[in-house]
C-alpha cells in the first residue's frame, strides 16, 4: 500500500490518512478510557476471514484483496481484546481506511474513460456557456487551435478522493451526526467532477496554464477554491436540521 | 588521368544535379512559412507549422486554424527559412530535362525537371503521373510568375507524391479561386492563395508575404505534436491543502479574534 501512496499521484492522500486515523483515535480518547473491555469470540470469526482473504490476495486476486484482510484482520482483533464496544468506537476510523485501500483495478479502469469524456464534455459545455468557441473530439478539446488532452491523469479522480476525505473529515469536526457526513460525502462527489471540468476548461481556454508549473498552481487554486461550497453546504445542512428541530 | 576525371565527371554530375531534392526537417513540418508577413482572411485551416521569418506579423489566426504551432521570427522559423533557401537553390540549380509551354493545363507529365523562362500558368487540370514510383520527383523551374485559374487542379496519379512535387517559382505564386494544387511552392517573393483554394502541399515564401483567404492547406506528412495533457495535482498536495483549510476554519474565531478586537 505504501509503495502506491509513493509512487502513484492517484492515491497519495494515502499517506495522510493514516495520520487522520491517529487523530480520530487521539481525539476519542477519553472515550476510550470509559469503555469496558468485552473480549467476543466472533473476532476470531473476522481473524480467520482476514486469514483466508490475505491467502487468496497473495494466490493472485491481487493488492486490494490483501488490504482489505489487513483491515478484517484489525477488526477481528479488536473485537477478540476489546469486544463490539471497541469495535464501534472504531467505525469512524475504518470507514476513513477505506480512503488508504488501494486502487480496485477492475473498478478504476471501469470509471477512468467515463470520468475523462465527463470532464471533457463538461469543460466544453462551460467554455460553449462561456462564448468561447470549442471543438471536443473525444477527450481533446480544441480552442480556437489550442488544444489540450483529457488524459487518464486528468480525470477527476485525485479531485474526488481529496474532496471526499475532506468533507468525512470536515463532517467530523464540524458535525457530529453520521447524516451530514454521508450528506457532504454525497455533496463532494458532484462539486469534484465539477471543479475538475473548470480546471480543465481553464486550461483549454488559457493556453499558458496548460502545462508545467502555472498548471499544476491553477489546479491547486481551483481545488482551493471548491472548498468553499462545500462548508456553505455544511452550514445549509446545519440550519436546515436546526430548523426541523425546532419545529418539532 | 584529367581525361578519366573529366569522364567521371560528365557521367556523374547529371546524376549529382538532378539528385532528390528533400526539403529539410524543419521546413518540411511547415504549412506555410513567409518572409515577412503571413495573412489570412476566414476559417483557413493550416495542418502543419506556420511561422514567418525574418518578418513577423502573423493575423488571422483565428479565425484561421494552425494544427501545428505559429512561429513568429522565432529560431523555428529562422532555420526553416534558411532550409527553405537551400532547397529553393537546389530546386533552381537541378538540370532541367524538358521545357514546358506558358499554361500547362491539359498535359500529363512524367517526373523530371520542367523550365519555363518566364510565366507559368495553369487552365483546366495537370497531371502529374508517378509511374509507379512513388519517389519520383518533379520540378518547375519558373523564371517568374506561377498563375493558377479559378477551379483548377493538379492531379497527381500513379504513386506520384505531393510531397515530391516542387514549384520554384522565381517571383510570386498566385492560386485561383477554388483551384485545387498539389506541391511544395518554393516562391522568392509572394505566394497569395485566392478563396476558398486547397494546397496538398506547402506554401514556403523565402522574401515575400502569403496570404490566405478560407483555404485548406495540408502539409504532406505532417503529423501534429500530441497536444498537452492536463493533470491534477497530487492528491497527497490536494488533500494537505484541504486539512489546512479545514483548519484555519475550525480556528477562524480564534484567527480573527485580534482584528475583531481593533
Amino acid at each position: 500500500m505504501f509503495e502506491q501512496w509513493w509512487n502513484e499521484e492517484d492515491m497519495s492522500h494515502g499517506l495522510v490518512v493514516p495520520i487522520l486515523i491517529f487523530w480520530v483515535i487521539w481525539r476519542e480518547r477519553d472515550r476510550w478510557r470509559a469503555l469496558r473491555s468485552q473480549p467476543s469470540a466472533w473476532g476470531f470469526g473476522l481473524l480467520a476471514a482476514g486469514a483466508g482473504l490475505h491467502f487468496a490476495g497473495v494466490l493472485g486476486v491481487g493488492l486490494f484483496a490483501g488490504s482489505v484482510a489487513l483491515m478484517i484482520s484489525i477488526a477481528g482483533a479488536v473485537l477478540c481484546l476489546g469486544g463490539f464496544p471497541f469495535l464501534r468506537m472504531l467505525a469512524f476510523p475504518f470507514a476513513l481506511a477505506a480512503f488508504m485501500l488501494p486502487k480496485l483495478a477492475f473498478v478504476y479502469n471501469q470509471v477512468t474513460l467515463p470520468l475523462q469524456l465527463l470532464a471533457s464534455r463538461i469543460a466544453a459545455g462551460l467554455l460553449t456557456l462561456a462564448r468561447i468557441g470549442v471543438i471536443r473530439e473525444g477527450n481533446i478539446l480544441d480552442v480556437g487551435g489550442h488544444r489540450v488532452d483529457v488524459a487518464e491523469a486528468c480525470n477527476g479522480i485525485r479531485y474526488l478522493f481529496a474532496l471526499g476525505l475532506m468533507a468525512v473529515i470536515f463532517a467530523y469536526v464540524a458535525d457530529s451526526k453520521p447524516w451530514m457526513r454521508w450528506a457532504l460525502l454525497a455533496a463532494a462527489v458532484p462539486i469534484a467532477i465539477l471543479a475538475n471540468a473548470v480546471r480543465v476548461a481553464v486550461a483549454g481556454w488559457l493556453p499558458f496554464l496548460d502545462s508545467g508549473f502555472p498548471h499544476a498552481v491553477s489546479g491547486w487554486l481551483i481545488f482551493t477554491l471548491c472548498l468553499a461550497p462545500l462548508i456553505l453546504l455544511r452550514e445549509l445542512f446545519n440550519k436546515v436540521y436546526v430548523s426541523c428541530q425546532s419545529r418539532a | 588521368m584529367n581525361k578519366a576525371a573529366a569522364l567521371f565527371l560528365g557521367l556523374t554530375l547529371p546524376f549529382c544535379l538532378n539528385a532528390q531534392i528533400s526539403l529539410g526537417p524543419t521546413v518540411a513540418t511547415f504549412g506555410v512559412l513567409g518572409g515577412s508577413t503571413v495573412t489570412n482572411t476566414g476559417s483557413s485551416v493550416v495542418a502543419g507549422n506556420l511561422g514567418v521569418s525574418p518578418g513577423s506579423a502573423i493575423t488571422g489566426f483565428p479565425p484561421g486554424t494552425v494544427t501545428g504551432s505559429i512561429n513568429s521570427a522565432n529560431s523555428l522559423a529562422a532555420t526553416a527559412q534558411g532550409e527553405l533557401t537551400t532547397a529553393y537553390n537546389l530546386a533552381a540549380g537541378a538540370m532541367s530535362t524538358s521545357g514546358v509551354p506558358a499554361n500547362i493545363g491539359g498535359l500529363t507529365l512524367t517526373p523530371g525537371v520542367y523550365t519555363v523562362a518566364s510565366s507559368l500558368g495553369l487552365t483546366g487540370t495537370v497531371t502529374l503521373d508517378g509511374q509507379g514510383n512513388p519517389n519520383s520527383q518533379f520540378i518547375f523551374q519558373i523564371g517568374s510568375t506561377l498563375t493558377t485559374a479559378s477551379g483548377s487542379s493538379v492531379l497527381l496519379i500513379n504513386n506520384a507524391q505531393a510531397s515530391h512535387v516542387f514549384w520554384q517559382v522565381g517571383t510570386s505564386a498566385t492560386l485561383g479561386t477554388t483551384s485545387s494544387f498539389a506541391g511544395n511552392i518554393l516562391a522568392l517573393s509572394s505566394i497569395t492563395v485566392t478563396t476558398g483554394a486547397t494546397l496538398q502541399g506547402r506554401a514556403l515564401a523565402r522574401n515575400g508575404a502569403v496570404t490566405l483567404d478560407t483555404n485548406t492547406v495540408n502539409a504532406p506528412g505532417f503529423s501534429p505534436p500530441p497536444p498537452p495533457i492536463t493533470p491534477a495535482p497530487s492528491s497527497l498536495i490536494l488533500i494537505t491543502t484541504a486539512l489546512m483549510c479545514l483548519g484555519m476554519y475550525q480556528m477562524r474565531d480564534r484567527l480573527l479574534r485580534p482584528f475583531r478586537r481593533g
